[in-house]
This record gives C-alpha cells, structure tokens and sequence, in this order.
C-alpha cells in the first residue's frame, strides 16, 4: 500500500496491491451492512453514532431522530464508495491505482474511522494497553484494525503533512 | 410593587439568563481515533490553527475531553452532528456556571 500526493496539491494516489484491495472492498461491504442491518442495540453502532446527550434521554432521543438518517446516509455513501472503488473485477488484475480529490478522501478517512471504530468494539480495543487475553481473540480483526490504521495515518501523513 | 409583580419579575430573568447560558460541544477521548486524525477534523471542519487544533486533540488525549466549541444550542447540536460524522465521540452540554 503506497499513499502519494497528485500532482498539483489537491489530492492523493492510493496504490493497493490486488489482495489488498479485495480486502478492503470486502470491508467496506461489511459496514455497509453493519449501518444498513445492524440491530439498535449492536455496540459497534453505538460507537458509530454516539449518545449526544447521555444525561438527558428526552434530548438524546430527539438528536437521533433529527440526525440518525443524515448520519448514516454519509457514512453509507462513504463505505460504498471505498467498496465500489477497490471492486476488483478479476485476481490477476495487479495492483490497483485510485486517485482521490480532497472530497473523496475525506470519504475514506471517516470510512477508515467507522470500520477502525466497528473491528474495535469486535475485537474489544477499550484501553490503550494491549490486553494479552484480547490481543489472541481474533487476529484477523486485529490485523484489519491496524492495517486500516496504517492506511488511515498513511494517508494524513500526505493529506495534512507536518512541517518542520 | 406588589409581591406578584416581583416574582413575575424574577422568573423573567432567570428565563432571560437561562436563554443565555451556552452550551457546549465536548469530544471525548476514545483509543480507536490516530491523534493525526483528530487534529485534521478539528483543523479542517473547525479552522483552528494547527497549534490550537493540536492542544484540543491533546487535551482529548490526556484529560479525556475537551470543550471544542461554545455557543447556543442550535450550532452545538450542529457541531455534535458534524463529530459524529467524522467518527468522534462528541456531546452536547450546558455550560456549566
């Protein structure tokens, strides 16, 4: 995976080998679904689309009923089109080259933070120290975690590059 | 002036002062969010310099919040929903007084 500024300023090159790009796609389907299907009481939900009001349940209940829709409808539009993106059509394809102007990254940086957000609650990332017992539950969503991390912070080291 | 008058008095100005008090949006310290990415959401939705965007995304960091924003509860709301949308765990409270 190699993260790359265009040419101009605006925007980025994301260069993905094959494998990595189905992962992705296949990530994004998962939470898509996770935003479309997932029951009230997911937890991943939750940390999705927080308690704006955890001391006033009459409000907390008004806030989501006034922004749950527009809330997931972004973070939707955001998976579906990192998925449609890395849809890789056949496994011999190479690698995949995708170019993002500033919009488009942005959809990719919130659907890193959703999907971080959701393999996290899975995995049980609660605290900054590792947890041993945790660490060995599921090292395959760990793994997705911290690699979505990797992309996350590859492309910000781009995007919003810190200067001297 | 009557005792009645004075207490329709007061009420007022507690409503008055009531309307007045702002309101706040908190983002909350969770393990999940690259400090890199926190500071470029306040950076690029809120404008704040690289060094105040950077002392809030701190501030989340080591005391687990930080008031981001002040003002009335409309744009509170706004800003939460904003928040929300970039993935951070944010609030809207009453200024305390």
């Amino acid at each position: 995976m190699i993260v790359a500024g265009l040419g101009g300023g605006e925007g980025i090159r994301i260069v993905l080998e094959t494998e990595e790009a189905m992962l992705l796609s296949e990530l994004a389907d998962q939470v898509d679904s996770v935003l479309l299907l997932g029951e009230a009481d997911d937890p991943a939900l939750g940390r999705l689309l927080p308690n704006a009001y955890p001391e006033d349940l009459e409000a907390s209940e008004e806030f989501t009923r006034y922004t749950r829709d527009s809330l997931v409808d972004g973070k939707r539009q955001a998976a579906q089109s990192v998925r449609d993106a890395t849809a890789v059509d056949h496994v011999d394809a190479g690698v995949v080259q995708i170019e993002l102007d500033q919009a488009q990254a942005w959809g990719w940086l919130t659907f890193l933070t959703d999907l971080r957000l959701i393999l996290a609650e899975r995995v049980g990332v609660d605290d900054d120290e590792g947890d041993a017992d945790v660490e060995t539950r599921d090292d395959y969503l760990r793994a997705a975690y911290e690699w979505a991390g990797f992309v996350q912070g590859s492309m910000l080291e781009v995007l919003d590059p810190i200067k001297p | 002036m009557t005792p009645s008058t004075l207490e329709q008095h007061d009420t007022e100005l507690r409503e008055r002062v009531a309307a007045d008090v702002p309101w706040q949006t908190i983002v909350w310290d969770d393990p999940v969010n690259l400090m890199t990415y926190v500071t470029y959401v306040f950076r690029s939705y809120f404008g704040f310099p690289r060094k105040k965007a950077e002392r809030l995304m701190m501030q989340v960091h080591t005391e687990g919040r930080a008031i981001v924003a002040s003002g009335n509860r409309e744009q509170m709301e706004h800003h939460v929903q904003a928040m929300h949308g970039y993935g951070l765990q944010a609030t809207v409270a009453r200024a305390e007084t």
